[in-house]
């Protein structure tokens, strides 16, 4: 019966908005209206930071500014920002645990996840099957980055995975359109208590002849997604939301016949790499796999948990501004904090580093353009290509010693 | 019995009195926990609590975490009799210390993601700093001496904070291990 009411609420996202009768539905019903009340209080407090540094401020202009007046308002302006950026974080992150109380009431254990998927792609009603035969001994699975803002990927994305997946072995499937900043499986537009928000930026981004009105738009989704990545890295909030993520991630894997055992590769591109190391040891649990990370110009914390990742292959372009602020951004990554999860796991030769030359993070020098698209895609192919005579190798020592481990720590 | 009775009555309308002096001091400390409480909501919330438990469990988590900063604000009361002599009116400290933790009545702030730590680092710099402010302008002792005399405070209220909450979210935490234990 769980199983049932997960599938009514993930099938088919506009049953459970117009069936209120359903255990789902009076759970997202409470979930918004939560949500109505914090939108609530983050505008009153916005209108009241705003108000006063307008009515302070023309009153300064009046009297004809002095420097440490403008110093004043600069302070007051810097205040407003941290509470602001503090006040949209802490509202992020309520729709998130709003979220996480209700949903997972109606979601099957782990445990249970490819056995009852690989059921229902059967249509067998028998015992539970654990590891169904699939084509693919390997799954690729791409994450983008904080510019995603649905589950279709830009052009140059898009261009970029149809050459990648053209490219792959026989044995790999890529998995793509996954949304790695929302929690639901649906769009950011379709996210509970924020629906009306994003439907207006997202239509004012489409239609507005402003470049300026397209920009900020595009600029608020970042914003969103950015604080995604922030809660992810955050040490108190990231093991909760990386879970929610491997859990959808999984469900994704289980619709397209995943089988447990079969290895993992996560590739995450900037905020991406983020959410990929996050979610790589509840992966590797929850599908029984080895899981292999790549991040392609990534950005991220290294505070989770990598013992168990089987390797981190991490592909850096030299005029890359953005990923190099990474250890600036988080102190983790730092060499002055030897006894880090990231700084261990680099120790222990976990962590393999390609540089291309002359790649930037976006744009026409980034790793999506067709001056850098290809070589991007060879240096995938070939950590692919060593991850299989990996496996290999392993097969045939394991064949050798029944002692040793089937790959995993 | 009506001495016993007497000397109650007596005692209560002192403690009654010195309530009343010390009511500044006090309230900004239970407002202080509150909202020291209040920055760990979402710990509540993944330990899947129903929102009347919540409340209460913020209010009592307030509670003893205004309990943790009268400990230490006690402590820097006996440190100060003790090594720097001064007369020490307990109201009046209260009163005064409590204005001191005025900046940690913005501690939900810190329930932030990413940029949670460094707003509470800075909360917490500033309360020991107008500590020490304080002990300077009120009982004229000097910096060094006044830092000297409330850091063993300030440590004992940081380490039963930091306490508290690592008991909530390893609660937490044990709720999400407990979902994939496979």
């Amino acid at each position: 019966m769980a199983y049932g009411i997960w599938k009514i609420g993930f099938g088919n996202q506009s049953l459970i908005s117009s069936n209120t009768n359903t255990l789902p539905g009076k759970l997202q019903q409470r979930s918004q209206r939560k949500s109505g009340q914090w939108i609530a209080v983050v505008l009153l407090l916005a209108l009241l930071s705003i108000a006063l540094i307008l009515g302070h401020s023309s009153a300064l202009l009046w009297a004809e500014l002095s420097w440490s007046d403008f110093l004043l308002l600069l302070r007051l302006g810097s205040l407003v920002v941290v509470l602001l950026v503090a006040i949209a974080g802490i509202y992020s992150l309520v729709s998130q645990f709003a979220f996480w109380e209700g949903w997972l009431n109606g979601l099957p254990r782990p445990a249970e996840f490819f056995a009852q998927a690989n059921q229902e792609l059967a249509g067998s009603s028998g015992p539970a099957a654990v590891g169904l035969p699939s084509p693919y001994g390997r799954y690729l699975v791409y994450l983008d980055g904080i510019h995603q803002v649905e589950q279709d990927h830009p052009p140059l994305i898009t261009e970029f995975l149809d050459t990648l997946e053209a490219g792959l072995p026989a044995d790999t499937c890529l998995v793509r359109g996954l949304e790695a900043y929302t929690v639901m499986p649906g769009a950011l537009i379709d996210e509970a208590g924020s629906s009306w928000f994003w439907q207006r930026v997202f239509a004012l981004q489409q239609r507005h002849r402003s470049w300026l009105v397209q920009l900020l738009c595009a600029v608020l989704v970042q914003g969103n997604n950015v604080i995604k990545v922030g809660i992810s890295s955050d040490r108190r909030y990231g093991p909760i939301l990386n879970y929610e993520l491997a859990l959808k991630i999984s469900l994704r894997l289980g619709k397209l016949g995943y089988g447990r055992g079969h290895e993992l590769v996560l590739l995450g591109y900037s905020g991406g790499g983020e959410m990929a190391l996050g979610v790589a040891d509840y992966l590797r649990r929850i599908c029984h796999a080895p899981v292999r990370i790549i991040t392609c110009c990534g950005v991220f914390s290294g505070n989770q948990m990598l013992e168990g990742v089987e390797r981190i292959h991490m592909l850096v372009g030299s005029r890359d501004p953005v990923a190099s602020l990474g250890p600036l951004a988080y102190p983790g990554r730092s060499p002055l904090l030897p006894l880090s999860n990231w700084n261990r796991a680099k120790r222990q030769g976990f962590v393999q580093q390609v540089r291309i030359p002359g790649m930037s993070h976006n744009g026409p020098i980034g790793p999506f353009a067709p001056k850098y698209r290809l070589k991007v895609i060879q240096a995938i192919l070939a950590i692919l290509g060593g991850s299989t005579a990996e496996s290999a190798e392993r097969g045939s020592n394991s064949a050798g010693t029944p002692s040793a481990s089937a790959g995993h720590r | 019995m009506e001495s016993f009775l007497a000397q109650a009555e007596h005692r209560l309308s002192v403690l009654g009195n010195w309530l009343i002096h010390a009511d500044l001091g006090l309230s900004l400390l239970l407002l202080v926990g509150l909202s020291i409480s209040l920055s760990h909501i979402f710990a509540l919330l993944a330990n899947r609590l129903s929102v009347r438990q919540i409340v209460w469990q913020w209010v009592l988590d307030g509670l003893v975490l205004s309990l943790a900063f009268l400990l230490g604000y006690l402590i820097d009361m006996v440190l100060l009799s003790l090594y720097a002599s001064r007369p020490v009116h307990p109201a009046q400290f209260l009163n005064g210390a409590g204005a001191c933790l005025v900046p940690a009545l913005a501690y939900i702030l810190v329930a932030a993601p990413y940029i949670g730590d460094l707003i509470a680092v800075v909360i917490w710099a500033f309360v020991h700093l107008n500590v020490i402010t304080f002990l300077h302008a009120r009982f004229g002792l000097g910096y060094g001496e006044a830092l000297l005399l409330t850091t063993p405070g300030f440590v004992l209220a940081l380490v039963l904070v930091w306490i508290e909450f690592r008991q909530i979210w390893r609660t937490a935490y044990g709720k999400l291990a407990s979902e994939i234990s496979l």
